[in-house]
């Protein structure tokens, strides 16, 4: 008898032992589900995580977890602050994550891809002590404490974040990430829309090149063309779009005062460029309007105010080109005098 | 006593001239004078320095030079130089564009067979003003057939001494670009004279050109680009001809056939996607002008409209599936780099660093348009206005021609020099033509006080020039200031562009020269007393590393062999060299005896204050090496986001080996001491410093 209850006893122990263990992992799986669930609902596979669901996945788990989870940390109001990048390196993350899971075929519970956004997530911010941004860091399986067993992504990481990413995965969490999915310019579907568009429209647009009645054979339409192109090019427009040039800077010392002129060759800033470019050009039309239209004036005083005024800004804007040149490049730009009579 | 003075005067009325002589005269004696102009004031550097080859690629082509006059032009063609890129080597006659070098000798050739016993560097040094002066004659025909002889001169005198060009030209530098400007003007006059005549010489005389640019420069690009654009857009503004028809047929096809002669191109004329909107546009050319012939033939508009939707729609579609074929199939490649980024200019930036940390491959400030251009910008808007107002064939492609090429000056420095010739021409119509006008009022109105009492009636048209004339009594005195303005303002453009040339374009950079405390000019010689060094004092196989800006140098001057140079062909072995110079000694010392370097050569410009030296190019050898070895991250060179290089710098940055070369003297690390390298010479003014790699220890 004595046998049969320890029997009974063990065999009592042993199902419920069992069954906690398997309520144990039945907890896990439905974190999991969970989490691809939720990663199935985001578009790029990020899933966007706040206080409460912090804590449920990974606060209030027990380690070790069956799952790592990558953690961006975002801002929405720093996104115009062209410095920090932050919508680049939300879309660069995002795109690591699609490519991560299209390489996987949606079967990895390893690894999951969290954003966190700070107004409504603070007391995480708190948790992970994350002060600056941008900011990734790897919870792994076994991180108890937020502050200090994580993984932090070194900074020096975000100039070029999918590359660096996919090494920091791959040296942390021993996965592979695989190759990274960029989405072409022109999708397949619309490439063949743009043909079909052109091979539709071809022969109306040769009919009317036949008949001579498109915009293009209106010279005014050309003229404004090629003006502009000579304004964008003497601008430095150029300039400002391959460097990246803001417009205009704040002045350090003075936040309220604004800084257009940049002193030192080789580099400019937006509008210091339109304005000079705008007083290239000037000069130039005033003279064609000068000997093309003004000579047809009837009118003798408005001619003679015509020509003086064309005159006086023609010989300003030259003059302050000038001045701004020299005192740009500190060369010293022969103008309208010998330069010793300044 | 009597009669001396009448046959004096008999003999003077017989050389008196007609007006039309006289004109002829002044033209052809300004010519003379512009010719000889262009040509001094590009001897600025000769003068001040002495006769010698300028900056780093001059260089390859001068021992290039050398060579094909030494071994002739089959030996030229064929041969493979072991002294660069060691251990590849590189086929020099398949990589280069022997125009220029060709050229040149031909020179020396005709100059030898005169009698004149000349070195074939002075020929080198002086090639450059020499097409510059042709250059100047050209400018002056362009102008004219595009506009009147007037514009012509004018346009000549502004090309012979614009900084843009001189930049490129000055004696001394002696490059494509120098013998390419011209040739590239050359080919876009004889193709408009083409246009304007229709005539199949001038075609081919154009195709000729073609030839000789494509020879000569990579720039040729531009001209099978910019001709095709022109083509299409006469054809869009329904100013197509038969004259065009000739004229670019002919160009294009025998351009095309010669252009595949030069190695270095080979068949990329029907293989590269550079070329192939030359391409595009011949054929559709064919299309439109069969369908032009076919309106002529068929009298029912109906059945022509009918026509005109099949064959285009066809026409358009074979196109497209050829293209797309020829892209699959990889029989035409896809565009380059270089090409891409001046497309897409953001392109360069992100993705080919080799070509973005070329200073000259910056994009364009506003201020370097204005050193640059001077009072040809304020002109330049002008000029084309007056283009548009009176619009040919030949004011189209003016007019083209500077807005592309002002386009890919905004996107490029070095640009900027295709961009003077057009800038020239059209700046050149617009004042040429304000004082025609100003000095055809200043005669008119005298015509005016003589027939004073005839003039009266006239048609609505004359009466207000009637009207002008009468009532201003000032207008004489008006057009004669405005006559001294402009005189004025183009006396101040000759003497920018001589102090430009004298102050900023003269200097050769192999030799620095400084103005020293007391005003006086302070040689530096430090490159050739080292490249000297090298040559008299290093075993004849020596393999030198130095950053590929200096390679060139060294295999001409120093005469051994480099690791890397400037022809950057291969990004790896460039990237390779950045590694080294971007490690700690222990990492680069393995990378050092791969290479089998014996002599590292760096540039040093811590004592003079020379600033381009290897520090200030040292973020590219990261950027690049980078590019290639994720190893080398560029931002563990900078402290809070700034490139430093005292004692703030990275602690990377001053343990690595080029730090250790290049400035360790200075600041920040002052006591380097090295392990497997040591000093073994140091120039005069330190700018240049040599060390040897040591061998390694005895195995025990």
């Amino acid at each position: 008898m004595a046998i049969s209850y320890i029997l009974l006893f063990i065999l009592s122990f042993i199902s419920i032992s069992r069954f906690l263990v398997i309520s144990k992992a039945g907890a896990e799986s439905e974190l999991v589900a969970d989490l691809l669930t939720l990663q199935s609902q985001s578009e790029s596979g990020v899933i966007h995580l706040n206080d409460r669901t912090v804590s449920k996945f990974i606060t209030s788990t027990k380690t070790p977890r069956p799952y790592s989870l990558l953690i961006f940390f975002d801002a929405i109001p720093l996104h115009d602050k062209s410095d920090l990048r932050l919508p680049v390196l939300v879309h660069d993350f995002a795109l690591v994550a699609s490519s991560f899971i299209a390489n996987h075929n949606g079967s990895n519970t390893k690894l999951f891809f969290c954003d966190l956004e700070f107004r409504e997530s603070q007391s995480s911010f708190k948790l992970f002590d994350v002060n600056s941004l941008p900011n990734i860091y790897l919870v792994g399986p076994d991180a108890e404490s937020l502050k200090d067993d994580t993984d932090q992504m070194e900074q020096s990481g975000f100039t070029r974040l999918t590359e660096s990413l996919v090494e920091f995965i791959e040296s942390r969490t021993q996965l592979t990430v695989g190759p990274i999915h960029h989405s072409p310019i022109i999708s397949k579907k619309q490439m063949v829309l743009i043909i079909g568009f052109l091979l539709i429209w071809s022969p109306f647009a040769a009919r009317k090149i036949f008949a001579g009645e498109t915009m293009f054979h209106n010279p005014r339409i050309w003229l404004s063309g090629a003006i502009f192109v000579y304004f964008f090019s003497v601008s430095g427009a150029m300039h400002i779009i391959i460097r990246k040039m803001p417009m205009f800077l704040m002045d350090r010392e003075d936040p309220n005062k604004l800084i257009f002129f940049y002193q030192g060759t080789g580099v400019q800033l937006g509008l210091e460029g339109f304005m000079v470019g705008f007083l290239y050009t000037i000069v130039g039309l005033l003279l064609a309007v000068v000997t093309h239209v003004l000579v047809y004036v009837k009118d003798l005083k408005t001619k003679r105010i015509g020509m003086l005024f064309s005159v006086f800004v023609s010989f300003w804007a030259v003059k302050q080109v000038i001045f701004l040149d020299n005192w740009k490049t500190r060369y010293a730009i022969h103008g309208f005098w010998p330069s010793r009579w300044n | 006593m009597a009669t001396m003075p009448a046959s004096a005067s008999d003999l003077l009325k017989s050389f008196k001239l007609k007006t039309k002589q006289q004109e002829l005269l002044i033209r052809v004696s300004i010519l003379c004078l512009v010719y000889i102009l262009a040509f001094i004031t590009r001897l600025f550097s000769v003068l001040r320095y002495e006769s010698m080859i300028h900056e780093f690629d001059p260089y390859f082509n001068y021992r290039t030079t050398l060579y094909l006059t030494e071994n002739g032009f089959y030996d030229f063609w064929n041969w493979f130089d072991y002294e660069s890129w060691y251990p590849l080597g590189r086929i020099v006659g398949g990589t280069l564009y022997p125009g220029l070098m060709v050229t040149a000798v031909l020179i020396y050739r005709i100059l030898r067979f005169l009698r004149f016993a000349v070195h074939i560097r002075e020929v080198c040094v002086l090639t450059a003003p020499f097409f510059a002066s042709n250059t100047t004659l050209v400018a002056y025909f362009f102008g004219k057939e595009i506009w009147d002889s007037g514009a012509g001169l004018v346009a000549a005198i502004l090309i012979a001494v614009c900084p843009g060009y001189i930049s490129r030209s000055v004696a001394g530098s002696y490059d494509n670009e120098g013998v390419a400007i011209f040739a590239l003007l050359f080919t876009f006059y004889v193709f408009v004279k083409a246009v304007n005549t229709g005539s199949l010489a001038w075609s081919l005389a154009s195709a000729f050109g073609y030839f000789y640019m494509v020879s000569a420069w990579g720039g040729y690009v531009f001209i099978i680009n910019l001709i095709p654009l022109y083509v299409l857009v006469l054809l869009i503004t329904g100013r197509y001809s038969m004259r065009l028809y000739v004229a670019y047929n002919c160009m294009y096809i025998l351009g095309m056939l010669l252009a595949m002669q030069i190695r270095f191109v080979g068949f990329q004329h029907v293989q590269s996607g550079e070329h192939m909107a030359a391409m595009g546009v011949f054929f559709l050319m064919q299309v439109f002008y069969f369908l032009d012939w076919v309106k002529h033939m068929l009298s029912d508009t109906k059945l022509f409209q009918a026509f005109l939707r099949i064959t285009v729609t066809s026409a358009v579609a074979v196109g497209g599936i050829a293209l797309g074929l020829g892209m699959v199939s990889g029989y035409i490649s896809p565009w380059t780099g270089r090409f891409y980024s001046l497309l897409d200019p953001t392109y360069a930036k992100d993705h080919i660093p080799i070509i973005a940390s070329v200073s000259e491959h910056q994009p364009t400030a506003w201020s370097s348009f204005m050193f640059d251009f001077h009072i040809l910008l304020f002109l330049f808007p002008a000029g084309l206005y007056f283009c548009f107002k009176r619009l040919s064939d030949a004011t189209i492609f003016i007019v083209m021609y500077g807005l592309t090429s002002m386009y890919f000056a905004g996107v490029m420095v070095r640009l900027i020099l295709v961009a003077t010739p057009a800038v020239c021409l059209i700046s050149a119509i617009a004042v040429s033509a304000t004082v025609k006008n100003l000095t055809v009022l200043l005669r008119s109105k005298n015509k005016v006080v003589q027939t004073g009492s005839t003039k009266g009636s006239g048609g609505s048209k004359s009466s207000s020039k009637a009207l002008l004339d009468q009532s201003q009594p000032f207008q004489k005195n008006g057009a004669i200031a405005l006559l001294f303005g402009a005189f004025y303002l183009l006396s101040r453009y000759a003497t920018h562009c001589t102090w430009v040339t004298s102050e900023a374009y003269s200097s050769p950079s192999i030799v620095l020269a400084a103005r020293g405390a007391h005003g006086n000019r302070v040689i530096f010689d430090d490159y050739r007393e080292a490249y000297f060094w090298l040559r008299q004092n290093t075993p004849q196989d020596a393999k030198v590393m130095s950053w590929w800006d200096y390679g060139y140098q060294i295999t001409a001057m120093g005469n051994r062999t480099v690791i890397v140079d400037n022809n950057t062909w291969n990004n790896t072995h460039i990237a390779t060299v950045g590694r080294a110079m971007s490690s700690y000694e222990d990492e680069a010392i393995e990378i050092i005896r791969s290479l089998d370097v014996d002599y590292v050569l760096v540039v040093f410009g811590g004592v003079t204050g020379y600033s381009s030296d290897d520090i200030n190019k040292f973020l590219w050898m990261v950027r690049i090496g980078g590019g290639v070895f994720p190893v080398i991250k560029e931002p563990d060179y900078l402290v809070n986001g700034e490139y430093r290089v005292d004692k703030g710098a990275a602690p990377k940055m001053l343990n690595c080996l080029i730090y250790d070369r290049a400035r360790g003297v200075e600041i920040g690390n002052k006591d380097v001491k090295l392990e497997h390298l040591e000093e073994a010479f140091t120039t005069s003014n330190w700018i240049v410093r040599i060390y040897r790699v040591k061998p390694p220890n005895n195995r025990w």
